[in-house]
């Protein structure tokens, strides 16, 4: 079978003088926002062969996480100044929807667009897409590392040192603990809502198949597992603690038992890993300065790659999956598209 | 790759000073941008934009590794951190009281972003001089922040006598044989003294104070007295006050435990010997019939009882106890004491005291000691390499910190090691050149037997 050769197109480049904390596209694909390790939100306007940033505000001391309501027209922001702002992406206008002394590290929409998620130390709370606060969630046991809509439902995930737990919102509140002791890093649901994946500190994978009631893990990483990335069918997850890329596959009776997918290219430890939504492409960016792409069926070598002049920082893929946004740590950052 | 950002742990209990010496840090003018995490009961009262609150939050893995215990906390804030890492040059962690050093330090070598983009410069634990007796009877983690330390500093001075500053010194001294004491009032100090001491540098010299590899011996202190033949009466018993002066009234609770303990001992073991001369030469010629002495056995003396020369006695402690001693010919004797004076309140009026000589406190409450190895003989690296491997497996639980420099035969440069639980690091450093070459191990932790570590050593000469 021959597969038709893929590559990185890249169409635009822009400098962000800033280090890029996190990015997130608009759901219709024409703008990226980046939020900047020095406070400023940047909004990048995606144009056919240009792309102009534009900053929109900051977040004293550094922004740490953005996130754009799916399907809609508002984002919202966070950063060490304590705050989470809701965005009018129209008016490019913000209102603050929480104010702490902690951080609020971590936003997550739900599929629908209609919640938001915002993990605060130890505290997680969900605001209505109005910016109003709903149902309060218990306290954590421990700082919440990483928070997962699951699938297209109302159920949120959390995980942190200790475990997970998976809270469904409606009809009614109803937390479940997943409890595993060993600090959780990630939280990945695979896209069909069946098995939860979360990277560890301790230099392992835990799977809570909770579809099935049962639960894994997968161990012999050198170091912490700090990337996890489901594939849009959900029969593989990238996974990854140093410069090579790890690849189980849950079809048939796996992974258990089975000898995973290596992908080895990069020469220094990987800092981004992301499937294609909607496709099959794999990205990764490491601290090799490299931008490589992969096709899960061809794990000989990537199908294209790109350099930086510093280690990737960055990498998010539009909603469908046709765009790319690569940015390294000085702030160079590149937009791809494919082509076949 | 960028230079790694250097990074102090100021450890040390409530009350110690840490807040003080934090605040002199950041308002003095030193030319550093120091980010300063804070933990959540800090209180830093200077306004600096780079004061970040963090969580104590542990990290303990499924097969209960120790040495994969690291601090969540430090490893998410010093992330968000590196992001910044133009605005601050420097790295200050305040811990709480409680908190264990141990994953602190191991953060910096287990957590593989911390590792490449920080570099853990020391371990300064400050002590309060006034209550750090009290601490280490009652606080399980009191030893555990001395033992990890690279400095003490021994703080408040000022509102305790000089005998039990020294007395204090021995008994950090026992628990941690390498840490460089340095004493201060209010925190007041050069900060040359706490920052940029490159302790966990291997291309830095060991630098291994060298009184407590000398042998133990079963007394603390020894004075040498011109004494008239005939009885002599030695006074015991009247407990020091010497925290009368102190109204911190944040440590009230701490008080009674000080006395407590000072008041605990119930008898000190007394030998008395005749010197060839007066001051401290007089004493050195006799500390090993001294020794001897005290590996006899012993008669219980109660109050009012005759003490005689030359033999090991008992003498049992009350409010006031005094004692006969029996002077057979006018002279220099020497009395060689297991406890210091200040601690059993101990007098002889009317005697001339011409020199005195301390001896390493052999008595302390913590569990937690230094034992050092100095040796000339070279080793054979392989036997080396096999023998810590086995101590780090058997033994990585018990021992906080160890440090050395080795002589391998037919290698022309040194050895420099260190280890932090499990945790180890070492390499071939500059040539020895015209230094004698000398083995100096140092190990610091729980339940330590030196002559496990000892025989140890000796299989790895080559």
């Amino acid at each position: 079978m021959s597969v038709p050769a893929i590559r990185l197109e890249r169409r635009a480049r822009v400098e962000l003088g800033d280090f890029p904390v996190d990015a997130a596209w608009s759901a219709d694909g024409r703008a990226l926002l980046v939020a900047g390790g020095e406070g400023w939100l940047l909004w990048i306007a995606i144009a056919d062969t240009a792309a102009g940033a534009q900053r929109l505000g900051t977040h004293a001391g550094g922004a740490l996480a953005v996130a754009w309501q799916n399907g809609g027209q508002q984002f919202a922001s966070s950063g060490q100044d304590g705050e989470v702002r809701l965005w009018d992406a129209r008016t490019r206008e913000a209102r603050v929807i929480h104010s702490d002394s902690t951080w609020s590290e971590r936003l997550a929409w739900s599929a629908n667009g209609r919640l938001l998620a915002v993990a605060t130390g130890r505290a997680l709370q969900v605001f209505g897409s109005d910016g109003v606060l709903r149902t309060p969630l218990p306290e954590q046991s421990g700082v919440i590392a990483a928070i997962a809509w699951r699938g297209k439902s109302s159920e949120l995930a959390s995980v942190g040192n200790g475990g997970a737990q998976l809270h469904r919102l409606e009809p009614e509140l109803l937390s479940r603990e997943y409890a595993w002791q060993g600090a959780c890093l990630t939280a990945s649901w695979s896209p069909d809502g069946r098995v939860l994946a979360s990277g560890m500190q301790d230099g392992s994978v835990h799977f809570w198949n909770v579809a099935a009631g049962t639960q894994s893990q997968m161990r012999g990483y050198g170091a912490k597992v700090a990337l996890t990335s489901w594939s849009a069918n959900s029969r593989l997850l990238a996974t990854a603690a140093d410069e090579l890329i790890i690849v189980w596959d849950f079809s048939g009776r796996g992974p258990e038992g089975s000898e995973p997918l290596q992908l080895g290219a990069h020469t220094a430890r990987l800092t981004q890993l992301s499937f294609q939504p909607k496709g099959s492409l794999l990205a990764a960016g490491g601290r090799d300065h490299r931008l490589t792409l992969w096709r899960t069926a061809q794990p000989q070598q990537p199908v294209d790659a790109d350099m930086y002049t510093d280690e990737v920082a960055l990498l998010r893929w539009s909603n469908d999956g046709t765009q790319l946004a690569v940015a390294d740590r000085s702030g160079a950052l590149n937009l791809y598209s494919l082509r076949a | 790759m960028n230079k790694r950002v250097p990074v102090t742990v100021l450890t040390g209990f409530l009350g110690s000073g840490k807040t003080t010496l934090l605040n002199r840090i950041l308002s003095e003018q030193h030319g550093k941008r120091i980010a300063v995490i804070e933990n959540e009961f800090g209180e830093v009262a200077v306004d600096h934009e780079l004061v970040i609150g963090a969580q104590e939050e542990i990290f303990e893995t499924a097969n209960g590794c120790i040495c994969c215990t690291v601090r969540g906390d430090l490893i998410r804030v010093l992330n968000q951190l590196r992001k910044r890492r133009d605005r601050f040059d420097y790295v200050l962690i305040e811990t709480t009281g409680l908190a264990d050093p141990g994953p602190v330090a191991q953060t910096f070598f287990v957590d593989e972003d911390l590792r490449e983009e920080f570099q853990l410069d020391a371990i300064v634990a400050l002590v309060d001089a006034a209550h750090i007796a009290g601490q280490l009877a009652s606080v399980p983690t009191a030893a555990d922040q001395i033992g990890f330390a690279d400095v003490l500093l021994l703080n408040k001075i000022d509102l305790v006598s000089e005998a039990q500053l020294a007395r204090t010194e021995r008994e950090l001294r026992a628990i941690n044989g390498t840490a460089r004491i340095v004493r201060s009032h209010m925190a007041e100090l050069p900060l040359a003294q706490v920052l940029d001491l490159g302790a966990f540098d291997l291309d830095r010299a060991l630098a291994v104070d060298a009184a407590f590899l000398q042998p133990q011996q079963p007394f603390e202190w020894a004075g040498s007295y011109t004494l008239a033949a005939g009885q002599h009466v030695v006074h015991t018993g009247s407990q020091p006050h010497e925290h009368g002066h102190d109204h911190d009234h944040e440590h009230h609770h701490d008080h009674a435990h000080d006395h407590d303990h000072a008041a605990g001992l119930k008898e000190v073991g007394v030998v008395v010997l005749q010197a060839s001369e007066p001051g401290m030469a007089g004493i050195e010629l006799l500390v090993p019939a001294a020794a001897a002495a005290f590996a006899q056995a012993s008669d219980r003396l109660s109050s009012g009882a005759k003490l005689e020369t030359g033999r090991h006695q008992r003498l049992q402690l009350g409010a006031h106890a005094d004692f006969q001693l029996q002077i057979p010919a006018a002279g220099n004797w020497v009395l060689f004491c297991e406890h210091a004076p200040a601690e059993f309140g101990f007098s002889l009026p009317r005697a001339q005291l011409t020199g005195e000589g301390e001896y390493g406190s052999h008595h302390h409450e913590s569990e937690i000691t230094s034992i050092g190895i100095e040796d000339a003989r070279p080793l054979n690296a392989e036997k080396v390499n096999e023998w810590l491997s086995y101590l780090l497996q058997s033994r990585g639980q018990d021992i906080l910190r160890m440090k050395g420099v080795l002589n391998f035969r037919g290698e022309q440069r040194r050895y420099v090691f260190h280890g932090v639980h499990m945790i180890f690091d070492g390499q071939l450093e500059r040539p020895w050149g015209d230094a004698a070459r000398l083995n100096r191990l140092v190990f610091i932790g729980r339940k330590l037997d030196r002559a496990e570590l000892e025989a140890g050593f000796e299989s790895c000469i080559a």
